[in-house]
C-alpha cells in the first residue's frame, strides 16, 4: 500500500471534515482567481473598448463624465454643445476628421447614439473596424430629411430581438417617430455593441427641443488631428473656450486605471488575509485529525512503519486536500468571474476575457499545494514524534 | 582573490558610469536643431539610432497602454495660464511596443529612454513627426527641470 493510498484512506475515513477543508480551500482560491480575473478583465475591457480618436470635445464639466458617457456609455451624457463647434473643427486645417456624437434616450436600455457615417469609416489609422452582419450603414442626411433608419450594435440586436426591417420606439412620445432597423453590426468588443446608431438628422427630428432649434445640438465631437503634435494646441484652444472642454480619452482612462490600481492593492491585502485564514483552517483541521489518531499512528509505528513514512502520510493528506481544493477553486473562480462578467456586462461594463487562462492559475495552484503542505507540516511533525509506548498504553 | 575584490569594487562603478553615458537631450536642443524644410542639424542627427534620455510631460494621445504617446515640454493640463502649448518642434513621438506601466500623472515629469530618431517621417498610425523615440522605457524624473530654448543643462 503506497503512502498516497493510506493518505486517501485517512481522508475518506473523515470524509465530512476532509470535504469541508477542501471546500474552504476551494472557496479561498475561487475568491482569489475571480477577483484577479475580474480586475484584469475590467482593465482590459476599458483599454480595448476605448476610442481610436485622440480628443473628445464636449460641454464644460467633468472629463471623466464626458469620456464615460461618449466612449463607454456608462454615465449620464454631458450637456449639449452646438453644431457650430463641429463646423469650426471641420474647417480647421489641423483636423483630419471630426465626428459628431449626440447621445439620446434608449430602447430597452440600449443607448441611442446619433452620429455621421464617418463614425464607422475604416481610416488607415484605426484599430477598430466596423462591419455589417446584415443590412447597410446609414447615409449622411440633410437635417430636414431624416429617414429614421437605425443601425444596431450586435448585442443590442441580439438582446432586443430586432431584425432588419423591424420598426421600434420606446415611450409614447416617440411613437410618432419610430425607427426602422436598416443594419446590424458585427461585434466590436466595445460599448458600440450595446448602442443603437442613427443619423443626426433623425436625432434632431425625433427630439422636440432640437426640432425647434436653429443651431442644432450635439453631445460631443471625436477628433483626429493631421499631426499628433497639434493636439496640445487644439486641446488648449478648446479648453480655454467658455463653451467646450477637450479631453484626451486615454488620459481619463489612465486616471481611472490608477484608481482601479488602488482598489486592486486593497483587494490584494484582503485576499492575503483570506489566504492566511484558509491556511489556518487547513492547519487546525490537520492538527485535530493528527491528535485524534495518535493511537492509530502508534499502532502503525508498532507494526513497523517508520517515522518518516508517518510524516509523509500526514503531509500527503494536507497536500491532497490542497490539490483538490485548488483545482476546484480554479474552476470555481473562472465560473464566478464569468458570472460576474455577465452581471457587469448587463450594466454596460466591459469585461474582457473573464475565462482566460494565464500563468496565474498554475502559480496559484502550486502556491496552494505548497501552502497546504506547509499547513500540514506541524501536524506531520507531531505525528513524527508520536511515541509508541505512550500512545499504545491501555485506555482506562 | 585580489582580482575578484577589485572587480567587486570597480564593477558597480563601471555600471554607474555606463548608465550615465546615455546622453540626455533637451527640448532646447531639439528646437535649436531644426532647419528649413523640416531639416535637422548634423549634431542632432548624430544621435539617430542611439540610446538617449529625454525628460518631459506625457500627453497620452495614443492608446491607454501608452504604446504610443507624446512627450512634450509643456503639460497638456494645468498650466494654461503660464505656458503656450508647444508644436512639433517641442514634441517627441514616443513608441513603446510593449506599453508602459506607470502611474500616469499629467503634471509629472517623466524620464524616457530609448532609441532616438530625428528627421521628418510619417507613421501610418500617428502621422508625421520630426523627433521620435522607439523601444521606450519610462520612469518618473523626480525633481527634474525641463529646459526651454536658451537654457542649457550645464
Amino acid at each position: 500500500m503506497t503512502t498516497l493510498t493510506v493518505a486517501v484512506k485517512y481522508l475518506r475515513g473523515r470524509a465530512v471534515a476532509s470535504a469541508l477543508t477542501a471546500l474552504s480551500v476551494a472557496l479561498g482560491v475561487s475568491l482569489i482567481i475571480a477577483s484577479v480575473l475580474l480586475a484584469r478583465g475590467i482593465k482590459d475591457g476599458f483599454v480595448e473598448g476605448t476610442t481610436d480618436y485622440s480628443l473628445v470635445i464636449g460641454a464644460k464639466g467633468s472629463p471623466a463624465q464626458l469620456v464615460l458617457s461618449v466612449v463607454f456609455r456608462m454615465d449620464v451624457a454631458t450637456p449639449n454643445i452646438l453644431v457650430r463647434t463641429l463646423r469650426y473643427l471641420e474647417r480647421d486645417p489641423r483636423v483630419e476628421v471630426a465626428v459628431p456624437v449626440a447621445l439620446g434616450d434608449a430602447y430597452q436600455g440600449f443607448r441611442y447614439v446619433a452620429t455621421s457615417p464617418a463614425y464607422f469609416a475604416p481610416f488607415p489609422w484605426r484599430r477598430k473596424t466596423f462591419s455589417l452582419s446584415e443590412g447597410r450603414f446609414f447615409d449622411d442626411e440633410a437635417p430636414d430629411r431624416p429617414t429614421y433608419g437605425a443601425l444596431l450594435g450586435s448585442e443590442a440586436a441580439h438582446r432586443s430581438g430586432l431584425r432588419v426591417g423591424d420598426r421600434f420606439y420606446e415611450g409614447e412620445e416617440m411613437a410618432e417617430y419610430p425607427l426602422t432597423v436598416i443594419g446590424i453590426l458585427r461585434p466590436t468588443r466595445s460599448a458600440d455593441d450595446r448602442a443603437i446608431f442613427f443619423s443626426l438628422a433623425s436625432f434632431w427630428g425625433m427630439n422636440e427641443v432640437a426640432r425647434k432649434m436653429h443651431v442644432k445640438p450635439l453631445t460631443a465631437v471625436l477628433l483626429r488631428a493631421r499631426r499628433m503634435s497639434d493636439l496640445p494646441s487644439l486641446n488648449r484652444e478648446l479648453n480655454v473656450s467658455t463653451e467646450t472642454q477637450a479631453v484626451f480619452p486615454s488620459a481619463v482612462l489612465l486616471t481611472i486605471l490608477n484608481l482601479l490600481g488602488v482598489v486592486e492593492e486593497a483587494l490584494a491585502a484582503i485576499l492575503a488575509i483570506v489566504a492566511v485564514v484558509v491556511l489556518l483552517y487547513v492547519f487546525v483541521s490537520m492538527y485535530g485529525a493528527t491528535l485524534e489518531r495518535q493511537r492509530e499512528i502508534a499502532t502503525m509505528r508498532a507494526l513497523g512503519a517508520r517515522r518518516a513514512t508517518i510524516m509523509r502520510i500526514v503531509l500527503m493528506e494536507s497536500s491532497t486536500l490542497a490539490v483538490i481544493g485548488g483545482i476546484a477553486g480554479v474552476v470555481g473562480g473562472h465560473g464566478v468571474a464569468g458570472f460576474g462578467a455577465s452581471v457587469l456586462a448587463a450594466r454596460g461594463v466591459l469585461v474582457r476575457n473573464p475565462f482566460a487562462f494565464s500563468t496565474l492559475e498554475p502559480i496559484v495552484l502550486v502556491s496552494v499545494v505548497l501552502l497546504g503542505a506547509l499547513a500540514g507540516l506541524v501536524p506531520a511533525l507531531l505525528a513524527y514524534r508520536t511515541e509508541v509506548a505512550e500512545n499504545l498504553a491501555p485506555l482506562s | 582573490m585580489l582580482t575578484l575584490s577589485l572587480w567587486a569594487a570597480i564593477g558597480p562603478l563601471g555600471f554607474v558610469a555606463q548608465a550615465d553615458e546615455t546622453p540626455r537631450l533637451t527640448f532646447a536642443q531639439l528646437v535649436d536643431s531644426i532647419r528649413a524644410n523640416f531639416g535637422v542639424t548634423q549634431a542632432i542627427s548624430s544621435y539617430n539610432g542611439r540610446e538617449v534620455e529625454i525628460q518631459g510631460f506625457i500627453i497620452p494621445a495614443g492608446p491607454p497602454d501608452l504604446s504610443f504617446f507624446l512627450l512634450s515640454r509643456v503639460s497638456a493640463l494645468g498650466n494654461y495660464c503660464c505656458e503656450v502649448p508647444v508644436g512639433q518642434d517641442e514634441t517627441v513621438y514616443v513608441f513603446a511596443p510593449k506599453g508602459v506601466t506607470i502611474a500616469y500623472d499629467p503634471l509629472r515629469v517623466y524620464k524616457v529612454h530609448g532609441l532616438f530618431e530625428a528627421g521628418m517621417l510619417s507613421d501610418p498610425a500617428y502621422g508625421p513627426s520630426l523627433f521620435r523615440i522607439r523601444n521606450a522605457r519610462v520612469v518618473e524624473a523626480v525633481g527634474a527641470k525641463i529646459f526651454k530654448v536658451g537654457e542649457t543643462g550645464k
